[in-house]
């Protein structure tokens, strides 16, 4: 292990143990007034007129006709209004906010608004939507004629639902307009998205921007998007009232029902075999983008770039298509469109295998891709793949080989076993070009003339520990001890635009900004003097240039690798199922601090695992999602934590710092394609869905 | 703002529910998280000693019914049965407040504790001020959530038949997951047989109808039964049960709860009457 991987206190250890960090939540509320949102009960309507209750003395309605900029939120792209303009399209889409000082009194008031609707025909379902938001297509090779010449075609047809992030702190913003400046704070993963959405809605009316984080209670995508949305409404609430400061902090009903969610898929691959080796696909994917944009286009692509898995497909088509829908907008969420992919190729493989009479995992280990190899966008796998040695340690640490054999034979008495394994990548950081064309992350550090040394940069540490890592980093080049070194949550009024805190990019790319930025201070540095370095992304030479127009280019400049094998037993008499282990090898390069690492691979882990085998949410008929509360949305609990082993396996990464890539998103993205497979043995049944339910495995 | 009444015995918390619109407060753990009315007033009942006992006379387990789950689960003379269902309620920080009365209060069919009172067929000691009312579970519940407890009236005590609770039991809860996790389906059984003989056979299925359902008459086919005998009627018993059983749709199919309910008695029936 490198020096740089032992484990230290992470930095904001105190203050979270003593309760001295406040989240939004915590600021005291003296003469602040309490925003309420006015949300739609319709999945489509137009808005016909709205009646206000009788307002007393300081208490406000804030709908578009005050916003002083361009009522929408910038997210992509511009198609999501602040608040509805004569048109609802989801159920909980905001048309006003009622503002005022008595909490209690505020919420009464927002539910005494009434707004009249005519009724317009909603589409729920993505198979009836005949709205794509985003149509991509890419091929390589001649898909058309391996299926002329292939020996055996599969087809199949997978389906994944929503997840909900289920952070601890739900989502809140406080927003005060002062001389003509803007300030919001609140829980959220990148100051600088939202700091562009709140000037778009401010436009002229503010001077300056200023957005701060405050100590974050988890994100996993679920802050990445739609904080710009909540501190665009409060900010305009703000500017409203003028002086005081508006807080709107959502309760977890309000959080689960009317925030964003991984996107639901259903995606179709046809598969063809000839002689035994795979020799195209034609994969159709699809996501429910939900009624607007928002981070679709760029969910979509890691999804449909991911879609062929770990595996050397020859000729490949695919299409990607994020649909409309009357439904909550969907949105990041760990592993960004990934998951849905690498479920439905990994599941695949078995169900090949199965029906070709191959051994599953040599039949995964036959098609590897290795390094040289070309992408699925034709790019090149210019690391060294180490899977083929991480899947040797997933089947000593499992005892995976022994088990599925035991397991193959038939299974008597009330508990049946299985075991499955399954294998993925993550590719480090954003997709595509959009690093050097649209993020061109800087990142400074300051010096005082004391010689006390901070870090400006606008990554967010929601938990995830970057506060750390980014320490260690300078503190290691600098050569001064970690616990000298300051770092805030970001206030860009004071930090640069280093980029969002997604993709697994702030340790990978930011981190290496700020090593270098650490070296030039070093070389610079200058006794009694204040001193600031400054450093700028640029792209790595090796890079095949990525173009979206045609998917064609390197996508990532390096990938993290993942083996993972789940062993369950399920209950023939009630179709139960208990997770006995999990046991993992995790390619994230060098860890820069291995227990954030580890603990970042555990937690990754169950959530892949509660994603899989119960996290089950649903709208109804009208497109209400009904289960908006921890008693009916049923994630893991401690006591359904199994045997869960990690093991880091490092191959280095010459771009990153010390070695590092990207690590936050990994360890979810293919744990349900395992967990399905040990269903799978354990059951006799073949599933093409998550999550999978007691109900279906037994025969009712 | 919720207001309301400490009493420092029985009698004084008898005499604040005589003079109406109040309600009793336990553990607290389903009332915490309703919205209560401005206007609700509680009568909380943790000071009052009388309603902790837990103890052992010739014929009854008697426990209070402001016993909290871990309580119950600490003691020596809490029946195995109940403290395997009481295990698996909820999580240990709602174990320590949460208490057996209030979940027999609450009539919910899904009630874990209740379930293993039903099928030990024990009794519930009601108190007021007018006096005391001792009443079997089974006719204490009405419907869902409707128990025949009057406003003015406290549960005082549960006085379970030391015969029923040492009788070789089966138990399964079908949660969604392993803790903090509400029945889907549960059932217990219950079986006393010796000497060749079927003496006595007891059980009781939650989460399935508005009711814990407690079959007496079709458990009653195999009492005084030889064990041949009993074996032989075993399709006629589970399709009795099959039959009787009309399960509700909820969080998972009617379907889906049938055939559970099916399995573990079969389970139960293969394991206990023999």
């Amino acid at each position: 292990m490198k020096a740089i991987s032992e484990s230290v206190v992470k930095k904001d250890h105190k203050e979270k143990m003593n309760g001295s960090a406040l989240y939004v939540g915590d600021f005291p509320t003296e003469g602040m007034l309490h925003g309420k949102l006015v949300r739609s009960p319709l999945a489509h309507a137009r808005i016909l007129s709205v009646t206000l209750p009788d307002l007393p003395a300081g208490y406000f309605y804030v709908d578009k006709d005050d916003v002083p900029g361009e009522n929408i939120v910038h997210v992509v792209q511009d198609d999501s209004p602040a608040f509805a303009d004569g048109e609802v399209h989801y159920i909980g889409e905001p048309v006003g906010m009622l503002v005022g000082p008595d909490e209690a009194v505020t919420a009464q008031l927002a539910g005494a608004v009434h707004v009249q609707y005519e009724e317009l025909p909603a589409v729920l379902d993505m198979e009836e939507s005949r709205v794509n938001f985003f149509d991509y297509h890419y091929s390589r090779g001649d898909t058309a004629a391996a299926f002329a010449e292939a020996d055996r075609i599969f087809e199949e047809t997978f389906t994944t639902g929503y997840q909900e992030q289920a952070y601890l702190e739900t989502q809140g913003m406080i927003g005060v307009f002062d001389a003509s400046k803007v300030s919001v704070h609140g829980s959220l993963q990148c100051p600088y998205y939202v700091h562009t959405a709140v000037g778009k809605v401010l436009g002229a009316a503010a001077a300056g921007v200023q957005i701060l984080q405050d100590y974050t209670g988890g994100g996993f995508g679920g802050k990445e998007a739609f904080p710009s949305f909540l501190a665009a409404q409060t900010a305009v609430a703000a500017y409203k009232v003028g002086g005081r400061p508006v807080r709107v902090v959502f309760d977890r009903r309000e959080d689960m029902e009317f925030t964003s969610k991984r996107h639901p898929s259903k995606n179709t691959y046809r598969v063809a075999v000839k002689d035994g080796r795979i020799t195209a696909m034609d994969i159709d994917v699809r996501f429910n983008s939900g009624a607007f944009t928002t981070l679709s286009p760029v969910v979509l692509q890691r999804g449909i770039i991911a879609a062929p898995g770990v595996y050397n497909v020859p000729n490949l088509t695919v299409r990607g298509r994020a649909v409309k829908t009357n439904t909550m907008p969907t949105g990041a969420f760990r592993g960004f469109g990934a998951p849905q992919t690498f479920f439905s190729v990994e599941v695949l493989m078995d169900h090949m295998a199965r029906a070709l009479g191959r051994d599953p995992l040599e039949f995964r280990r036959e098609h590897l891709v290795k390094q040289g190899d070309l992408t699925s966008t034709s790019g090149i796998y210019h690391y060294p793949v180490p899977l083929p040695d991480m899947i040797s340690e997933v089947l000593e640490m499992s005892g995976y080989e022994e088990k599925r054999k035991q397991y193959t034979a038939p299974q008597t008495g009330r508990y049946k076993k299985g075991i499955g394994l399954a294998l993925w990548f993550h590719g480090a950081g954003f997709t595509g070009s959009g690093e050097r064309d649209f993020i061109k992350a800087v990142t400074a550090i300051e010096k005082t003339a004391d010689g006390k040394v901070e870090i400006l940069a606008s990554n967010s540490d929601i938990g995830q520990g970057i506060k750390t890592t980014f320490a260690k980093i300078v503190a290691s080049e600098l050569g001064i001890p970690y616990e000298e070194i300051l770092i805030r949550n970001p206030d860009t009024d004071r930090v640069p635009d280093s980029g969002p805190t997604v993709a697994s990019r702030s340790l990978m790319v930011v981190g290496e900004l700020l090593r270098r930025a650490a070296i030039k201070l070093k070389e610079e540095w200058k006794d009694g003097e204040a001193q600031r370095v400054e450093e700028h992304f640029a792209e790595p030479d090796f890079m095949i240039p990525f173009s979206l127009e045609d998917f064609h280019g390197d996508a990532y400049p390096t990938y993290a690798w993942a083996a993972s094998a789940v062993e369950v037993k399920v209950d023939s008499l009630t179709g139960v199922n208990e997770i006995l282990g999990c046991w993992s090898s995790f390619d994230v390069g060098t860890p820069i601090d291995y227990n954030v690492v580890v603990g970042q691979m555990e937690g990754g882990v169950l959530q892949g695992l509660g994603y899989s085998s119960m996290e089950q949410m649903a709208y109804d008929e009208k497109g209400r999602i009904r289960n908006n509360s921890f008693s009916d949305y049923i994630i893991p609990t401690a006591a359904d934590v199994p045997v869960l082993e990690v093991q880091m396996h490092v191959e280095e990464y010459p771009f990153g710092p010390y070695g590092a890539k990207g690590a936050g998103e990994l360890p979810l993205v293919g744990i349900p394609a395992a967990f399905v497979s040990a269903m799978e043995q354990a059951t006799g049944k073949e599933f093409s869905h998550i999550p999978v339910k007691a109900e279906e495995t037994l025969d009712v | 703002m919720v207001g309301g009444y400490i009493p420092f015995g029985m009698q004084e918390a008898l005499e604040i529910l005589a003079g109406g619109g109040c309600v009793p407060y336990a553990g607290g753990t389903d009332l915490m998280v309703k919205e209560s009315a401005a206007d609700t007033r509680y009568v909380f009942l943790h000071r009052i000693r009388d309603l902790k006992c837990i103890t052992v006379d010739a014929e009854y387990f008697i426990c209070g019914a402001c016993c909290t789950y871990t309580e119950l689960l600490r003691s020596r003379h809490t029946p195995a049965i109940l403290k395997e269902a009481i295990s698996q309620i909820a999580a240990p920080a709602i174990r320590n407040t949460a208490t057996i009365g209030g979940n027999v209060a609450n009539a919910s069919p899904k009630a874990d504790a209740a379930l293993i009172l039903m099928v030990t067929d024990a009794l519930v000691r009601l108190q007021s001020k007018r006096g005391v009312r001792i009443v079997p579970i089974k006719e204490l519940y009405l419907g869902r959530g409707v128990a025949d407890i009057l406003p003015d009236e406290l549960i005082s005590e549960f006085w379970v038949p030391l015969s029923r609770a040492r009788l070789p039991y089966f138990y399964e809860k079908v949660g969604a997951r392993k803790a903090l996790a509400i029945s889907r389906v549960s059932f217990a059984g219950i079986a006393d047989v010796s000497g060749g003989r079927v003496n006595h056979v007891a059980t009781a299925f939650g989460a399935v109808e508005d009711v814990i359902v407690r079959r007496e008459e079709i458990d009653g086919m195999l009492t005084g039964l030889s064990v041949a005998e009993a074996q032989a009627l075993k399709g006629e018993y589970l399709a009795a049960y099959d039959a009787a059983i009309k399960p509700i749709r909820g969080r998972v199919s009617a379907e889906y709860r049938k055939a559970v309910c099916g399995n573990l008695l079969g389970a139960f029936f293969d394991s206990h009457i023999k």
